[in-house]
């Protein structure tokens, strides 16, 4: 009865197709490991690796045919992963970038600051406690 | 399905101790929820009686300082993780949200037995952990500290590892439930409220949770194998264990109010007699909450050393929850002004709600301001603020609830004079025992702090008497609670007149497969303006009139409610 | 096999109305408890963001100290597993109870050479030093190689890191493999058919789940 319902069978054509596409993405990464790509190298990998994870959940695990609340509770999911690593990382790339950190008191700033004022722009003897 | 003889009802329909300890009926399993979720917060209390017991006069009082470190770390961690979490979804959640739903059962009931035991199993080893252990660093266990004292922590964080465990389930539970499991007819816009928060709630307990597992297993990773993601001696971040931490702990936040909300939506409108003002608004600002209590966690670490820019942007959307809670709490007070308010004592909790809430939420945005929070950190005024959103936000609506519900489940009334009575005393208690904890915190008392200047003294002692009044309060319910099952009156079929399937469709106490045949909805939960065709019709109560204990407007021998209502 | 109540087929319980409201019922939970796996996995994949953010150099280094050739490999065996899962759950669509039993004894001997060829990974890592945190200590000379030389600051977090996903991955694929070894049994015993599989539907989006932790998994630690 559940056939009659209408459980979309992912024909076996298709599901050869997908590992081959699979596997040839999986040499495609290797390869491309070995050849020197800079900046890119994190982007490309991580796009080939989000490529073949829809591959796996659209066709494998059938979420292109499946219920749409399905959908969306994968995509909360995933909505909630990006929070969570992009909110940690606004303080993780900022991190000590308060200016008032040092353990210098307002008066030495001050001080500092004079010393500045009357002298050749060179900062390298003012230490601020900086991370 | 075969029909229960009359005069059978899901206590009394099987007996003995396995017919409970292996039962999938989820009143039962609800029931069992609330004797241990009760004897957590029973012990709970108790240490916080002595907590403040100590705290009476300046310097040693009854206990030592370790001892009372290690007692207000168990008396945080009992409370937040063993009761305050589970209170309301897994108790009245479990009882009443099947039946809501005119469904017969939740849609996993082996699962949601299963939440029960892997509950208890984390409860009796964070129990163990803690009275074994000498666990003394507060709840957050902050890094590197919580690693540096005693192997007691490895049996805490594989504790609430397992009470995570129980937390997902029943969220995952309830969320399937509620979408696949709605009577014909009921549709997301007819929803009873209480409903609305605890699906908001689920969501929040299926996302939020997996992170306070993955942190609490790298804490434990990090005390036995010395990992060094968290110990800074090791090369590791400790600012990010309290990202980890507060990710899951904010959210959880609104795992505990927002099925507050739901019962006190469910109060208003019931004892307001009127419908909910702003329906739509106020089940949708569960889930904006829900939403939103993902984007503010790092308002707790606005002194931890984490980037200005990140303080700012999370301060900033801290501001943005007052707004869903405002819309909540302006339709509340917009009910009971429209409708006609009847101060049954479950009532009466909903009105202290209201007050102890509110002033709750107003010090959260307070502490939300980047500014005043660098001052009034880690002081009583932090203290205060989260009793009043827990203990006078949730506790207090947990207690409407089981005030509420309490016929139902049981099929007796308590002493309506006494829960008066009780209801003062712990609305008294209460805003005596943590007031003065605002006044002191903002004049510098800091949290946690064993002893005291004896500047403070004055407020400390208020506090702790006060504490003696909420623990009257407390003590009271538990005796006319007990009392009632012995000799209370027997409950009607609906003493309060409400409109939602569990009062209109079911017997009292409910039968083992709460209806004989499943309910057609046609009209919302809160359509009040029908009330007095539902009842003439629906054959529950004679009249709307609910004078006197309400359980005299119910025929003796009230006709079994099976006919949906048309 | 219809239960006499509810003229409902036998596996149906009684509180639903329909097999399908049973098995929508199953198949959604089981997509939240997916969901609250990939959350346990993000924080794993946080930590790595972050340590990576601060020490990129460190990560660089080390990541040649793992053996792309065996990743490789059991990226292929995963992807193989996968495949055999969705195999399976075709041919019991279409009522071959054969076709399942076989593709699912595949998967489970798949998932039992991934850990085998984990095996030989973590033990020339522990023979070495290459071990997590406080137990970081680089030693021994292999195939002309100084191990040594990987003894480079904030070395020990790319280890934790390393062996705790890992190490939380392969657990996912034992509990998988006992999750196989249960529907196999059944399979055996006759308990599927064209209108009952959802164990085996189940059991294989939890598969799926575990196959795409490697996709990310492989490359972030083993190449980049």
């Amino acid at each position: 009865m559940s056939q009659d319902h209408g459980h979309h069978i992912v024909p076996v054509k298709m599901l050869l197709a997908v590992i081959g596409i699979l596997v040839f993405l999986t040499i495609l990464t290797v390869a491309l490991a070995q050849v020197e790509l800079g900046i890119f190298e994190v982007p490309v990998a991580l796009s080939i690796a989000l490529t073949k994870a829809g591959f796996v959940v659209m066709i494998f695990m059938a979420l292109k045919w499946d219920n749409k609340v399905n959908a969306t509770i994968l995509a909360v999911g995933v909505l909630c992963v990006l929070i969570f690593i992009s909110f940690i990382l606004i303080d993780t790339e900022f991190r000590g970038d308060l200016s008032n950190t040092t353990e210098a008191t307002i008066m030495d700033e001050q001080r500092m600051e004079q010393t500045l004022d009357g002298r050749e722009p060179d900062r390298s003897d003012i230490s601020f406690n900086r991370q | 399905m075969s029909h229960s003889a009359p005069g059978l009802n899901y206590l009394n329909h099987a007996k003995g101790f396995k017919s409970w300890a292996l039962t999938l009926d989820h009143k039962r399993i609800g029931i069992m929820y609330m004797v241990a979720v009760s004897l957590a917060f029973l012990a709970g209390g108790i240490l916080a009686i002595l907590v403040r017991l100590e705290l009476l006069g300046p310097g040693e009082t009854i206990m030592g300082p370790d001892t009372y470190n290690q007692s207000f770390t168990l008396h945080a961690v009992l409370m937040v993780f063993a009761f305050i979490i589970p209170a309301v979804p897994a108790v009245m959640g479990n009882f009443v949200l099947p039946i809501q739903l005119g469904a017969k059962d939740v849609a996993f009931p082996r699962l949601n037995l299963a939440s029960l035991y892997i509950y208890l199993i984390g409860a009796v080893i964070v129990m163990f952990a803690l009275v074994n252990g000498r666990i003394d660093g507060g709840w957050t266990f902050y890094a590197p500290y919580s690693t540096s004292i005693g192997n007691g922590i490895l049996f805490v964080t594989a504790g609430v590892f397992v009470m995570g465990f129980s937390s997902i389930l029943t969220g995952l539970n309830f969320i399937v439930t509620v979408h696949k499991m709605r009577a014909p007819g009921l549709t997301w816009n007819r929803l009873p409220l209480f409903i609305w928060s605890i699906y908001a709630t689920s969501i929040v307990q299926v996302l939020a949770t997996p992170v306070i597992g993955i942190t609490v297993l790298l804490l434990f990773l990090e005390k036995a194998f010395s990992i060094g993601i968290f110990d800074p001696a090791l090369g590791g971040d400790p600012v990010l264990f309290q990202h980890f931490f507060w990710f899951y702990s904010h959210p959880a936040v609104y795992i505990m109010i927002l099925p507050a909300f739901g019962v006190i939506s469910d109060l208003m409108g019931t004892f307001s007699r009127h419908q909910v003002s702003g329906y739509k608004f106020v089940a949708l600002s569960s889930v904006a909450i829900a939403f939103l209590g993902f984007l503010v966690w790092g308002h707790h670490m606005f002194v931890s050393g984490q980037s200005a820019v990140s303080s700012v942007v999370l301060s900033l959307i801290t501001y943005l929850i007052g707004i869903p809670t405002g819309v909540k709490v302006i339709n509340w007070v917009q009910t009971m002004y429209r409708g006609s308010v009847q101060l049954k004592s479950p009532m009466l909790y909903a009105i202290m709600f209201l007050f102890t809430f509110s002033i709750g939420g107003f010090t959260g945005i307070m502490l939300g301001v980047l500014a005043i929070d660098v001052h009034l950190h880690d002081t009583y005024f932090v203290v205060a603020h989260f009793h009043y959103v827990m203990m006078g936000g949730n506790v207090i609506a947990a207690l409407g609830g089981l005030h509420y519900w309490w016929p139902k489940m049981f099929g007796k009334m308590y002493n309506e004079t006494l829960a008066k009575i009780a209801a003062f005393l712990v609305f008294f208690g209460f805003n005596l025992t943590f007031f003065p904890q605002f006044i002191m915190g903002a004049q510098g008392m800091p949290r946690r702090y064993y002893d005291y200047l004896p500047q403070y003294e004055f407020y400390h002692e208020l506090s702790t008497y006060g504490s003696w009044v909420l623990a009257a309060g407390l003590f009271l319910i538990m005796f006319y609670m007990i009392a009632s099952l012995i000799n209370g009156k027997k409950a009607g079929l609906n003493p309060w007149g409400a409109l939602t399937l569990e009062w209109t469709h079911t017997t009292t106490p409910p039968d083992h497969h709460n209806f004989h045949d499943t309910p057609v909805v046609t009209r919302g939960a809160y359509d009040f303006h029908l009330a007095k065709h539902l009842f003439e019709y629906g054959g529950e109560v004679t009249e709307l009139d609910l004078g006197g204990d309400g359980t005299a407007a119910a025929p003796e021998e009230a006709p079994v409610p099976n006919e949906p209502v048309a | 096999m219809a239960n006499p109540h509810t003229n409902q087929p036998a596996h149906v319980k009684h509180y639903f109305v329909s097999s399908e409201q049973q098995f929508d019922a199953a198949k959604m939970g089981m997509w939240l408890f997916l969901v609250t796996e990939i959350l346990l996995f993000s924080g794993m994949f946080v930590a790595y963001t972050i340590y990576r953010s601060w020490h990129p150099e460190t990560w660089m280094a080390l990541s040649t100290a793992l053996d792309w050739k065996l990743g490789g490999l059991n990226t292929l065996v995963l992807l193989a597993s996968s495949f055999t899962v969705a195999m399976g759950i075709n041919q019991i669509q279409r009522g071959n109870q054969k076709g399942l039993l076989l593709n699912l004894v595949l998967t489970f001997v798949f998932a039992g050479i991934f850990l085998v060829v984990k095996y030989f990974e973590y033990s020339a890592k522990i023979e070495h030093g290459l071990l997590p945190g406080a137990s970081f200590d680089p030693h021994g000379v292999s195939h002309g190689f100084d191990y040594a030389t990987y003894n480079v600051p904030y070395g020990p977090q790319f280890f934790s890191i390393y062996f705790v996903m890992t190490g939380i991955h392969g657990f996912h694929v034992l509990v998988g493999m006992g999750l196989f070894a249960w529907i196999t049994w059944k399979a055996k015993n006759g308990a599927f058919s064209a209108d009952y599989y959802t164990p085996v539907e189940n059991c294989g989006l939890y598969w799926h789940l575990v196959d795409i932790i490697w996709i990310f998994l492989f490359p972030l630690l083993y190449l980049i």
